[in-house]
């Protein structure tokens, strides 16, 4: 078991729910260890937020200035990507901010499981996100949200210049979720390997089980940065998704 | 007493002003990492040319639906538009981490020297 890294990774039904929930066009949809992860993430994130600016006293208290915190970083990130007009977003991006965080965070937890290591969940939100910007996009400026695949240029480079850009904007959606599952899966299948090292060591007997220690110590580590991935992937995606954002309100008109 | 205040009201001001800076760099951004970069860096381009690809695979295949033989063509342009995009993408992401690290608002600043 310790020699299998991947197995970590493993979206199961789980087993006091062994029977699917019901059928939608044949599939069987099973309440899995990774809807529970999801179901506790979002319910984790609520009832914090609720407790902590219950009391909603003038001086905060830990909980309190904890949430309100998380409320500023994300409010002074939208303004300084998109300006006033992008807090309208605010809601969208503080859910996703903290959904994402949380789902890192309790990933790190021994024995759970890490929703965001899994692609079909990142990519479902960067669809989300991709999909939240042409629609805007659309509304703020009708047909003239085209636009932003024509770059200031002689007519004769748009030939090359506008497919170059229509890629570009496609690979977002897949960049964004790519990142976020991408670092995940590795971060949390180096913490599998060297812990499988720990075993084989620590069993080998004589010497090699004192050896042990050495993978353990780095183990320790790689936890500590895998700690600062989950914060920085979480931020990087709310960040990204801000640009993105930025270019529906505002196109090219900053020139 | 009542000559003191200003005096009193103006330190006040400057220590306040003092805290709020030291909080606004503690609760913004934090520092990107060198293999947070490096790693950026990666995706954009393996991710252009991937999408690049597929574009192109599925545009000779549409073609080829309709009777019309380009098999390869579509798919060698779109690889290649696709390693364009893919260092539009990088330039993109390091004027962003530029923006970033210098701390001011990003993004106009970012999009003005990309543009031009």
């Amino acid at each position: 078991m310790a020699m299998q890294p991947m197995e970590q990774f493993q979206v199961k039904p789980l087993a006091v729910l062994e029977h699917p929930l019901f059928r939608i066009a044949g599939h069987d949809i099973y309440f899995t260890n990774q809807s529970l992860l999801m179901v506790i993430v979002a319910l984790a994130a609520s009832a914090f937020l609720t407790l902590a600016m219950g009391g909603r006293r003038l001086v905060p208290g830990r909980a309190q200035s904890m949430a309100e915190m998380s409320y500023e970083f994300v409010a002074n990130m939208i303004n300084s990507a998109t300006g006033e007009d992008g807090l309208v977003f605010f809601p969208f991006v503080f859910t996703l901010f903290i959904f994402v965080l949380l789902c890192n965070f309790f990933g790190m937890i021994p024995g759970s499981f890490t929703v965001t290591s899994q692609i079909a969940v990142t990519f479902a939100l960067a669809a989300l996100v991709i999909l939240t910007v042409i629609v805007t996009g659309f509304a703020r400026h009708g047909i003239g949200f085209l636009m932003l695949f024509v770059p200031k240029a002689p007519w004769y480079l748009l030939i090359l210049l506008v497919p170059i850009e229509v890629i570009s904007f496609l690979t977002r959606p897949i960049s964004l979720s790519v990142r976020l599952f991408a670092n995940m899966l590795a971060g949390h299948t180096m913490l599998a390997v060297f812990g499988g090292f720990v075993v084989l060591l620590g069993s080998a007997g004589g010497v090699l089980s004192a050896l042990s220690v050495a993978p353990m110590a780095l183990i320790v580590a790689i936890m500590l940065l895998e700690l600062l991935v989950a914060f920085l992937q979480a931020y990087v995606f709310a960040i990204l998704t801000c640009i993105y954002l930025n270019e529906a309100l505002h196109l090219h008109d900053h020139h | 007493m009542s000559a003191q205040d200003p005096q009193n009201l103006r330190e006040l001001g400057e220590r306040l002003d003092e805290a709020q800076r030291k909080r606004a760099v503690r609760t913004t951004r934090p520092p990107p990492t060198q293999m947070g970069i490096a790693f950026r860096f990666a995706t954009e381009l393996v991710v252009a040319l991937l999408v690049g690809g597929a574009l192109g695979w599925g545009l000779d295949w549409a073609a080829g639906h309709f009777g019309v033989r380009t098999k390869p063509v579509f798919l060698i342009v779109f690889f290649v538009a696709g390693a364009a995009a893919g260092i539009r993408n990088v330039m993109r992401a390091a004027n962003e981490i530029n923006a970033e690290v210098a701390g001011s608002p990003p993004a106009p600043a970012v999009r003005d020297d990309e543009e031009n």
